[in-house]
């Protein structure tokens, strides 16, 4: 019997485990996530990275698409980055 | 602007800027423990061969392996094209690394026809070094304020090495047509101005708002940096060859681009959403607060307030010691435990617990380090200042200290990062793909 789709705070709870080695702050906690869309067992987010540039560019989207992928009932895990809006500290929850 | 994921893959191998980075800390090290030893060279003037070692230890092994290889790790992340060749960039290391060494011990035994190979090894890896940057950058589109910045530092140590092989080919063939004390002026001014500085406020550009999570600071403190250090270069350089009046308006330029620098830094730290100061964060901000004395003394010896040699030598440590030196360390606390971080635990993010870089640090040693380096420079420069060998001895000792601290610090952060690589279990594909 396969899982059911994943509801929207699973999936939140899966990206909580993917976290910026420097702050130690999640994808979430930073405010990069900017969208989860779910189709059926098909998964979308829509995030964005503190700068073009930024060091983890690589390493962030395959760590959600991965966290992701894993949840159970999840076929396909699809990563959009985006720089639009460009993020900004003010996104961030604060830090201790 | 909308990428998938992938779009952003730049950045070389780890292992090209690790082995700069382990170089410069030799590097450092070897400097450190130099201070002490040629304490009373360092209390007299500093035109001797040997003293030469030790500024050409700071300059070459330090300061320049350290930026080149820092260069190597965020110009392609930064300009988000990757390297032009990373096979040149390792090439370019051993040619590098054997010419500051053959430079260092040729200095040291004042043997100048073996300085000016060593010297044509390190013009050489530099020169391939500055092509390779070219060629990375060449056509970009977007010149934002750092990519503008690396280049002018790339055109400055051009500039740097074809003076620096000039000074070295005439000291071998019978003396340098004109003044020496003043062409050796020039060529520190010029390495230091020209290539050092613009890459520090290049790369702090990039990543102090990374590391401080401050928003980017507007327009004008960058504009102020890059036309200070555009008018300021040229003046101070061209001044102390051939035309003295022009130096202080040079220095003037110049301390107004620092001066921009040290503003935008001060604001990054107010704005920025990060209470904490790790003890890379704070040699940042400390080796900033260093250019303020540096400053003074660069201002005092161009407008004559200040002379002599001992005047200059303590110019030089608050300047390369203080600010330069300081300011790398801080970044090099960041850079290297991240680098080995990607290398080691990148490809598990998402897949399993992953350790922090903090986690990977070891803040004991970073604090000793953090005391040595910034009481032991400041008391160094008070020392070099007073003329006092036993001081310049003490102070030495404590910042060798510091350094010693610093270099185990990194090496603990390697240690860790090895032992949790072999603990994880090996990276798979990603469970689910894009369709």
């Amino acid at each position: 019997v396969s899982a059911a789709a994943p509801s929207p705070e699973r999936i939140t709870e899966a990206l909580r485990s993917v976290r910026d080695p420097e702050l130690g702050l999640s994808v979430v906690e930073l405010g990069l996530i900017y969208g989860v869309a779910v189709d059926g067992r098909t998964v979308r987010i829509t995030m964005t990275l503190t700068a073009p540039g930024c060091p983890l560019g690589a390493v962030l989207p395959d760590g959600v698409r991965a966290a992701v992928g894993a949840i159970p009932g999840v076929d396909a895990a699809e990563v959009v980055v985006t720089f639009d809006p460009p993020w900004t500290p003010a996104r961030m929850a604060p830090i201790r | 602007v909308t990428a998938t994921v992938g779009a952003t893959r730049a950045s070389p191998s780890v292992g090209l800027p690790l082995r700069y980075f382990a170089a410069a800390v030799v590097a450092l090290l070897t400097a450190s423990a130099g201070a002490p030893w040629l304490a009373r060279e360092l209390a007299g003037h500093y035109y001797q061969p040997r003293l030469f070692a030790l500024t050409h230890t700071v300059a070459l092994g330090w300061i320049t392996l350290t930026v080149v290889g820092a260069s190597y790790q965020l110009i392609p992340v930064v300009l988000q094209r990757p390297l032009w060749s990373e096979r040149l960039a390792r090439w370019q290391f051993a040619l590098l690394t054997g010419g500051v060494v053959g430079m260092v011990a040729h200095f040291y035994i004042g043997e100048w026809s073996g300085l000016v190979w060593a010297a044509g090894a390190v013009a050489a890896a530099l020169a391939l070094h500055v092509c390779n940057v070219a060629l990375t950058v060449r056509g970009l589109a977007r010149w934002t304020f750092t990519a503008r910045l690396v280049a002018l530092g790339h055109a400055g140590l051009a500039a740097t090495l074809v003076f620096g092989l000039a000074l070295a080919g005439a000291r071998a063939t019978g003396g340098w047509p004109g003044d020496a004390l003043a062409a050796a002026h020039a060529h520190f001014h010029l390495a230091l101005l020209g290539w050092v500085v613009p890459m520090v406020m290049g790369v702090a550009a990039r990543v102090y708002p990374m590391f401080l999570v401050a928003p980017e600071p507007g327009g004008r403190l960058g504009a102020l940096q890059l036309a200070g250090l555009a008018a300021g270069i040229p003046l101070v350089v061209g001044g102390l060859l051939a035309t003295p009046r022009l130096v202080l308006p040079g220095a003037l330029a110049v301390a107004v681009a620092l001066g921009a620098h040290a503003a935008w830094v001060v604001r990054l730290a107010r704005e920025r959403r990060r209470p904490r100061l790790d003890w890379g964060l704070r040699f940042l901000l400390t080796g900033t607060a260093f250019l303020a004395p540096a400053g003074a003394a660069g201002l005092g010896l161009a407008s004559g307030a200040l002379t002599g040699p001992r005047a200059a030598l303590t110019y030089a440590t608050l300047t390369l010691g203080g600010w330069v030196s300081l300011t790398m360390v801080g970044m090099l606390l960041k850079i290297v435990p991240f680098l080995l971080w990607q290398r080691a635990y990148a490809p598990m993010v998402g897949r399993a617990p992953v350790p922090t870089l903090a986690q990977l640090g070891w803040p004991a040693a970073e604090r000793v380090a953090y005391v040595g380096l910034t009481a032991g420079t400041a008391a160094l420069a008070a020392a070099v200042a007073t003329g006092s060998v036993g001081g310049i001895r003490t102070a030495g000792l404590v910042v060798a200290a510091g350094a010693a601290a610093f270099a185990a610090s990194l090496a603990r952060v390697v240690a860790r990062a090895a032992a949790g690589a072999r603990r994880l279990p090996a990276a798979g594909p990603a469970p689910a793909r894009s369709p």
